[in-house]
């Protein structure tokens, strides 16, 4: 992310649900709910529900789901660049892309790149790129996204198809 | 890249027209040129749909899946937040429990190393509050030898240990970076880590996981033990390869980050005893080994038999690795590895006398091969301490016979002699009992009990002395005897008992 991105993303309405995603995630690892799975979409829906509960701020669901999907982007990217993800990046062959790229995308070295390419499609599409925050970066189903960006799930999947294209298309370096 | 030269109307017409097109039977390439619009539009339609056809499963499934590894790996502390008096600076690394910054303390103005626990390793409340106990008694550990624990910080049910912040690298990275250090390097690392471990036990503190990671060598050249007290925290170790041997980890799993290393690991450990003082003399042998050759005492192709080694092989002839080391130093190092716990030197105070004699310092070189625990200077200091009660008891005989041919003062001192004789006397014989039975905490007892002994004995022999004025008139003979048994106490507490006591448990008077 930008530069503004980044310094919007430490403080404010992102710094709280950032918070409020760690602060759950790490209640659950402590054990207080033994025997369940975190779900990145559960832990969104949890951390709505505890904001909400403190305030007015967060009357526009749809509005947080938009900012904690843009933080667990944020978290998965920064840890990806942390693990030092950009040099994995950029040893893979991408001439004999498509299978690494698949490849790779069960892998975290991606995420960088992705992420770059992400920003570039929100400039000309923001909705592709909230798609795709939902779909991968929070792992909510075709229902669920087509329902908080109010949308058919039909649409849904069509865009969804176009976004995967265009993102494909760029990480593989082709035009 | 064709995407970014289009504009955003006709963006719009790309994606209405892939969306239209991508559902289509038959060929929707062919369809897409039948349409009427732009050619550049066409042409990126085209190229979207060329790349759907070969995305397959690309960006599915989503990326979190394991939403706790992630939580685990993010930091938790940015740059310039604060916890508490400490500013974080910036991330140092990331070790088994979580990640460890660098930090300032605004109050003193230091800097200090804040090592976040990972939540999962707390566990419950119950867990949180020991941990909070052993930093407490970690934090009372000062020692040059050993990275001194400030606090523990909690913040939204995470804790944070702010210790030392040691500037250097850690043994591990000297052993990595190859080459063997001189017998004199090798002999100096045994002292350092051995004063250090000395002064830990005293405190009644074990550390558990010695092992080349957890031992940094500052600016100064001087060696520092890392996470003393904090090793009940560490997750319980798994055997994976990636774990067992961090120069080949390069952490790619999260277990291997999170996994102990049973290399370094006592055959008591292994076998689920509780862990002792020389548990951590096991685990400094296997340091000071691999220290001075490179090599694992006990390595083996896999993890596995390595464990098998530690439990039931001798290690390999560290003679045959460095046959330039002084054999008693070699013969220091593999007592330390002996299998049996009681067959190891009994205190860090015991291996400090042997590497005394081992480099020269103190006394006779033993050989290899040799019983090196002074166990011989403990039996006469055991006899100092039995003669010293012997004494007692005579003086108080005397004070009982003075006391009848006397009246007045000399019962008063009969009675108070008796009474500090009866405290001193079974002060001394606990000695005995810990020295015997309970070693590791006899350095902790035997600085409690000093103080109290000096007393009793100096007063004592005061009283003896009181007496024999008093009855000198009456029994010269008497005032004489009295006067020889109180001379006797004083003398065996100011010359003899510091002498005995130096050589069975060397350094610990100098304290």
């Amino acid at each position: 992310m930008d530069p503004v991105g980044r310094t919007a993303f430490s403080s404010g309405v992102y710094a709280d649900v950032y918070g409020e995603l760690r602060r759950i995630a790490a209640a659950y690892m402590r054990g207080e709910r033994p025997g369940q799975t975190l779900q990145a979409t559960a832990l969104v829906h949890e951390a709505y529900l505890r904001l909400a509960g403190d305030g007015a701020l967060w009357n526009d669901r749809q509005h947080f789901i938009g900012i904690a999907a843009r933080s667990m982007r944020q978290i998965l990217v920064d840890r990806a660049r942390a693990r030092g993800a950009q040099k994995r990046w950029a040893g893979l062959d991408r001439v004999s892309l498509t299978e690494s790229l698949i490849a790779a995308a069960a892998d975290d070295a991606m995420l960088p790149a992705l992420d770059e390419a992400l920003t570039r499609l929100e400039a000309i599409e923001p909705e592709l790129a909230r798609i795709v925050e939902l779909r991968y970066f929070v792992g909510m189903s075709v229902d669920e996204t087509a329902a908080a960006l109010n949308m058919s799930p039909a649409t849904l999947k069509r865009r969804w198809a176009l976004a995967r294209a265009w993102l494909f298309r760029a990480l593989s370096g082709g035009s | 890249m064709a995407g970014d030269a289009l504009t955003a109307a006709d963006m719009a017409q790309v994606r209405d027209l892939f969306e239209a097109a991508v559902d289509r039977d038959g060929d929707p390439a062919a369809w897409t040129q039948s349409q009427d619009a732009p050619d550049r539009v066409k042409e990126e339609v085209l190229s979207l749909l060329e790349h759907h056809s070969r995305a397959g499963s690309f960006l599915t499934p989503p990326e979190p899946g394991r939403l706790a590894d992630i939580f685990l790996d993010t930091p938790a502390l940015d740059p310039g937040t604060t916890l508490g008096a400490y500013r974080i600076e910036r991330e140092l690394g990331r070790g088994g429990m979580g990640c460890v910054y660098l930090a300032t303390d605004t109050r003193p103005g230091r800097a200090v190393a804040i090592k976040a626990i990972a939540p999962h390793l707390t566990g419950s409340d119950v867990e949180r509050g020991r941990l909070r106990r052993e930093a407490r008694a970690a934090a009372q550990l000062s020692h040059p030898g050993i990275c001194t624990v400030f606090a523990l910080e909690e913040r939204d049910g995470e804790q944070f240990i702010v210790s030392e912040f040691v500037d250097g690298q850690t043994l591990r990275g000297e052993i990595a970076a190859g080459g063997l250090p001189s017998p004199d390097c090798v002999a100096a690392a045994a002292r350092e880590l051995a004063l250090a471990l000395q002064a830990a036990h005293g405190h009644g503190i074990v550390h558990r996981d010695m092992k080349p990671e957890n031992v940094m060598r500052g600016r100064d050249g001087h060696l520092k033990i890392l996470d003393f007290g904090l090793a009940r925290i560490d997750p319980r170790p798994r055997m994976s390869d990636a774990a067992f041997d961090d120069r080949t980890s390069l952490h790619t799993t999260q277990s291997a980050v999170m996994a102990g290393t049973p290399a370094y690991m006592s055959p008591e450990q292994l076998n689920g005893v509780r862990a002792d003082a020389r548990t951590d003399l096991f685990q400094l042998g296997v340091l000071l080994y691999e220290f001075a050759c490179g090599e694992h005492p006990f390595s083996a192709p896999t993890p596995v038999s390595t464990i098998g080694r530690i439990l039931a092989s001798e290690p390999t002839p560290l003679a045959g690795r460095r046959p330039d080391l002084p054999p008693s130093l070699v013969a220091a190092i593999e007592c330390c590895l002996r299998k049996e716990p009681r067959e190891r030197f009994v205190s860090a105070t015991d291996l400090l006398a042997a590497l005394d004699g081992a480099t020269g310092l103190g006394r006779v070189v033993t050989h290899a091969g040799q019983d090196l625990s002074p166990a011989g200077k403990a039996t006469w200091w055991s006899a100092h301490q039995l003669v010293a009660i012997a004494l007692y008891f005579s003086g108080c005989v005397m004070a009982w016979t003075i006391k009848e041919w006397t009246h007045g003062l000399t019962t008063a001192a009969f009675v108070a002699l008796g009474g500090i004789a009866t405290i001193a006397g079974v002060f001394r014989g606990h000695l005995v009992f810990t020295e015997r039975m309970n070693h590791s905490s006899f350095p902790a007892e035997w600085k409690r009990a000093s103080a109290v002994l000096f007393t009793a004995d100096v007063g004592m022999a005061a009283l003896l002395g009181a007496d024999a004025l008093l009855v000198s008139s009456i029994r010269p003979l008497l005032a004489v005897f009295a006067l020889a048994i109180g001379l006797g106490i004083a003398l065996a507490r100011l010359v003899l008992e510091p002498a005995t006591t130096r050589a069975a448990f060397p350094g610990m008077i100098e304290r």
